[in-house]
């Protein structure tokens, strides 16, 4: 049962996985691992990502060419595949969150006044 | 491409990492490394999936999948072979069958005619004379163009041999009007269309190829016809023919015959009308009724019951044919559904049996769209494999029922098999793969893999859904292969009866021939009977031989009538007296036909030239016109004739007999010596020749005698007349013999489909049946047991078999010969045939589930 949910979650996820990838990338390259990590950290735990889910969404950034993917190693002298934001995907960086400020802030103003009146 | 591999080449490495990486992360916060692990590859999720939906971002997937799916299902195929035959035999026999009626319909009622414009060519049912034409032609504002044409047997004496050709005599509109090019020369323009005009012709492709050569200057030699030099002035190419007539030649009707082509109440020309663009067949109809009334006015001797009716070409050629081919369609249709449901009924089988496998596959991660589209790539495939097969048997069969097929289909040419119907086939077999593939995904749908798995593969309560789908597909098989069936019985039972009818003669070991004496030296009626008189001399000389002869044989094709008046009747309007059959004979036809005399005498060889007019009339005549008196002594005389009235005695009744064909009335009829005859244009007759026996070397033997007595006269139309009688019922037993086939692949596909499901359940029901054996269960109870479970399946489809039976055939009743559509026998013997087959299929299983071994079954895990 608990999968099922899970699922849904990571479903619901999925459209804005891409943006918060071209955050985290826009401090600096990064290998997956810690691109969960910093996920999951910056949201004080709420994103919970499947982080298989990752792997998915990396590729169709490396194919949209909006990151690309180069070896090197990590802290402890690991291989590891790094994956660096592009000037293309800088610039759709910018686009995106202009646009989920805008729906974000549309949704809240929605939501906000609805909130208040159920209190009083 | 190359960049895909490079990224994915260490996916797998990547994935590795990541993990590793997470679970030294949990070691760090305190977790036992075995803890640690675990959590991270919860963490991660679903390996395979993650792997599979990020190589999905790089491919074509579904290309790549169904390349996949196809080599996968094509290795199941081959591990299975027999379940493969099974399921692609079921369904290349449904679709075979279908394609090649397809064909058939493609070729006679799809195919537009070979004709300019086809759609705009309408026909005038009843036959016409030229003077009407030529009237029509000037008076219509429905058509713009339309021809006459009349097929007249003359002789060619150019060759080495006389031979008889069948000369179109036309008028200049006709070819025109069906927008026929010449393929050399030119066709006759209006002005050579003319009494006394020029004598031309015009070569069909086969008459050139045959008879000049396909000499390339053929245009302007000339050729003998009927005694007379015709100029070549066109040939016409190999794609035109007449739409009903066979043609050799054409020539103009006012040059080749001046005076029938003068005559206005000689009806004989069979009229093509091309409507002008924009008008209606209603308008047309409308406008031909009012040139009808204004003929009437113009002509009340002639024309006063005129009243022409238009069809449209296609409509016309295509005629019964096409009922009965919609009726074959819709059979064919019902043959593929049974088909169908075996092959469902098939997969759902296979289905069950590998659940255990989709289950595990869905658990190790496929998604569910994955699991569909190789479930329904494979039967795809089935279905795509059944299409091919299927096609070679409507090869075969296509040519079969070209072989089998009624004259009216002969003459529209096309039917083969082109893309239209191989893409009919692609179309119905993907389709079938698919609807028919989606029952056992829809059951594998349901599959709750939890569940599955703990069932551990013994599948016994949970294939309850499937089991009751299928016990529906076969109940539906049998009940759509009763209504075939149902359909073939009553068309055989119709055909039997057809075949049985008296044709009111005996056709055993009768020979018939056409002749046709030429103009030029036996215009005048003398030289006719003298001719006459000594061939059946030279022909009864012959040992065993008894020959006579007749203008039309029976089933022939050809009929002329007549107006008759009846002496001391009173008087009847010009042109609205009763119209009978008229036929001249010679010789002691009747008793070579055995066509019985019921009263008064037969004609002598005394009734001839001078002596008082004497004829026969048919019981048929009796019944209209004398059914209280009787006829002998009655004088008679046609209607119309010019001069002193020339009465006729009536001396005798003989036995009715089926002219145009076993399922039609007889016309009331009248015969006449040919000596007594005074229609000089009766140059023709067909001999009647009854031997002992079938000698292969009689119809040599008379040809012989005929040159004997003029070398010059072409022989044609040689029959045996039990030939005759079979081709007059070939659209009927065509009918019958398809229908037939169809009913009893559907039988059988029947019989596969309940034998399969209860050989089925008998095998999942091992265990069950031999706990009841271990508990004292008789044979005979496990016997009862399983027949019991075919019998309900067997009755429920009988009994929706009669019901949709009885809304179906009503459908064909058309087709029926003297049989009601809900012939109760043929419903009776049917669902006793179909119960019998049914409990054979069941008895098999049940037969084997009674000598089930306790000890065996009870282990049977």
């Amino acid at each position: 049962m608990s999968t099922k949910e899970q699922r849904e979650r990571i479903e619901l996820l999925q459209g804005t996985l891409d943006l918060l990838i071209l955050r985290t990338l826009l401090l600096g390259p990064a290998h997956g691992h810690a691109i969960a990590k910093a996920i999951e950290f910056k949201s004080d735990d709420v994103l919970q990502v499947e982080q298989g889910s990752l792997y998915p969404a990396l590729h169709r950034l490396i194919k949209r060419r909006w990151i690309s993917a180069e070896e090197g190693t990590s802290e402890n002298n690991r291989r590891a595949k790094f994956y660096r934001l592009t000037s293309q995907g800088r610039r759709q960086l910018a686009l995106e969150t202009n646009k989920w400020d805008k729906l974000a802030g549309a949704i809240a103003r929605i939501l906000q006044p609805a909130e208040q009146e159920g209190e009083s | 491409m190359r960049r895909r591999k490079h990224i994915l080449d260490n996916l797998d490495q990547d994935i590795r990492d990541h993990i590793e990486r997470e679970t030294q992360d949990n070691i760090g916060r305190g977790m036992s490394p075995d803890e640690a692990r675990y959590a991270a590859v919860r963490k991660f999720g679903n390996v395979t999936r993650v792997k599979e939906e990020t190589r999905d971002v790089w491919t074509f997937v579904w290309l790549e999948q169904l390349l996949q799916d196809v080599r996968y299902g094509l290795r199941m195929l081959r591990r299975n072979p027999g379940f493969a035959a099974v399921a692609v035999l079921t369904l290349a026999l449904g679709i075979g069958a279908n394609t090649a009626i397809f064909s058939v319909i493609n070729g006679v009622l799809l195919s537009p005619l070979p004709y300019k414009d086809p759609k705009q060519l309408v026909i005038i049912k009843e036959h016409d004379s030229l003077p009407n034409v030529r009237d029509i032609q000037r008076q219509t504002r429905a058509f713009s163009q339309g021809g006459g044409i009349n097929v007249e047997p003359m002789d060619y004496t150019g060759g080495t041999e006389p031979v008889q050709v069948h000369v179109g005599q036309i008028d200049a509109a006709f070819l025109e009007t069906l927008g026929a090019q010449p393929m050399l020369g030119r066709i006759i323009s209006p002005g050579e269309d003319v009494q006394g005009g020029p004598r031309l012709a015009m070569v069909s492709n086969h008459f050139w190829q045959d008879y000049l050569g396909s000499d390339p200057h053929a245009v302007g030699s000339t050729i003998q016809l009927g005694g007379n030099s015709y100029t070549v002035i066109g040939v016409m190419p190999a794609s035109f023919a007449p739409p009903a007539e066979h043609a050799d030649v054409f020539v103009s009707l006012s040059v080749s015959d001046p005076r029938g082509g003068a005559e206005r109440d000689l009806h004989f020309l069979h009229t093509y009308w091309r409507l002008k663009a924009g008008v209606t067949l209603a308008q047309a109809q409308a406008d031909m009724a009012a040139i009808d009334r204004r003929l009437a006015e113009q002509y009340p001797a002639e024309e006063k019951e005129r009243k022409s009716q238009l069809v449209p070409l296609h409509e016309w050629l295509v005629g019964d044919v096409r009922s009965a081919l919609l009726v074959l369609f819709g059979a064919v249709g019902l043959v593929l559904l049974i088909a169908c449901a075996n092959f469902a009924s098939l997969l759902m089988m296979r289905a069950v049996a590998e659940r255990q496998e989709l289950v595990i596959r869905a658990a190790l991660g496929a998604g569910r769209g994955r699991l569909i589209r190789k479930t329904l790539t494979e039967s795809v495939l089935l279905s795509l494999l059944g299409g091919a097969a299927g096609l070679l048997f409507a090869q075969w069969g296509t040519s079969m029922l070209l072989a089998l097929r009624p004259e009216k289909l002969a003459r529209l040419s096309g039917i083969h098999m082109d893309t239209r119907v191989m893409l009919f086939v692609l179309v119905v077999s993907v389709l079938t793969g698919i609807a028919f593939g989606m029952a056992p995904v829809w059951i594998a749908a349901r599959a709750d893999v939890a569940e599955a798995l703990k069932e551990g593969g013994r599948g016994t309560t949970s294939s309850t859904v499937g089991h009751s789908v299928r016990k529906l597909l076969v109940t539906s098989e049998l009940a759509v292969a009763l209504v075939l069936l149902v359909g073939a019985g009553l068309l055989i039972k119709g055909f039997s009866r057809l075949r049985s009818m008296n044709p009111g003669f005996n056709s055993a070991n009768v020979l018939t021939m056409y002749l046709q004496l030429p103009t030029t030296r036996y215009g005048e009626i003398p030289k006719q009977n003298q001719f006459r008189r000594e061939l059946l001399a030279r022909l009864n000389s012959l040992p065993g031989v008894q020959a006579a002869m007749v203008t039309d044989i029976p089933l022939g094709g050809n009929y002329v009538g007549h107006r008759l008046v009846i002496d001391g009747r009173p008087p009847v309007a010009v042109g609205g007296e009763p119209l009978v059959q008229t036929l001249s004979v010679m010789g002691d036809y009747f008793r070579v036909m055995q066509i019985p005399l019921r009263a008064g005498r037969d004609f002598t060889p005394l009734d001839r030239e001078g002596q008082p007019l004497v004829a026969i009339v048919n019981e048929e005549m009796v019944r209209e016109f004398f059914p209280h008196e009787g006829p002998i002594g009655v004088r008679i005389r046609w209607a119309g004739d010019t001069g002193p009235p020339q009465w006729m005695t009536v001396i005798a009744v003989v036995g009715d007999v089926k002219h145009s064909g076993l399922n039609q009335r007889a016309d009331p009829a009248v015969y006449t010596p040919f000596s007594q005859n005074d229609e000089r244009w009766r140059r023709f007759m067909t001999l009647a020749i009854r031997s002992r026996d079938a000698s292969p070397g009689l119809v040599e033997e008379v040809k012989k005698q005929i040159w004997s007595l003029d070398s010059q006269i072409p022989v044609s139309d040689v029959h045996a007349m039990d030939d005759l009688i079979a081709v007059s019922v070939a659209q009927q037993r065509f009918n019958m013999l398809l229908l037939g086939l169809f009913a009893a692949l559907a039988l059988i596909l029947a019989a596969v489909g309940i034998y399969g499901a209860m050989a089925y359940s008998v095998n999942q029901r091992t265990h069950e049946i031999g706990i009841r054996t271990a508990l004292g269960a008789q044979r005979r109870d496990v016997l009862r047991l399983v027949l019991r479970d075919g019998a309900k399946i067997a009755l429920v489809g009988i009994a929706s078999g009669i019901a949709g039976a009885l809304a179906l055939t009503r459908l064909m009743a058309g087709l029926l010969f003297e049989v009601k559509p809900t012939d109760p026998a043929t419903f009776a013997g049917v669902a006793t045939l179909l119960a019998l087959v049914g409990f054979a299929a069941c008895y098999i299983p049940a037969h084997r589930a009674m000598r089930v071994d306790p000890m065996v079954a009870l282990r049977h895990e």
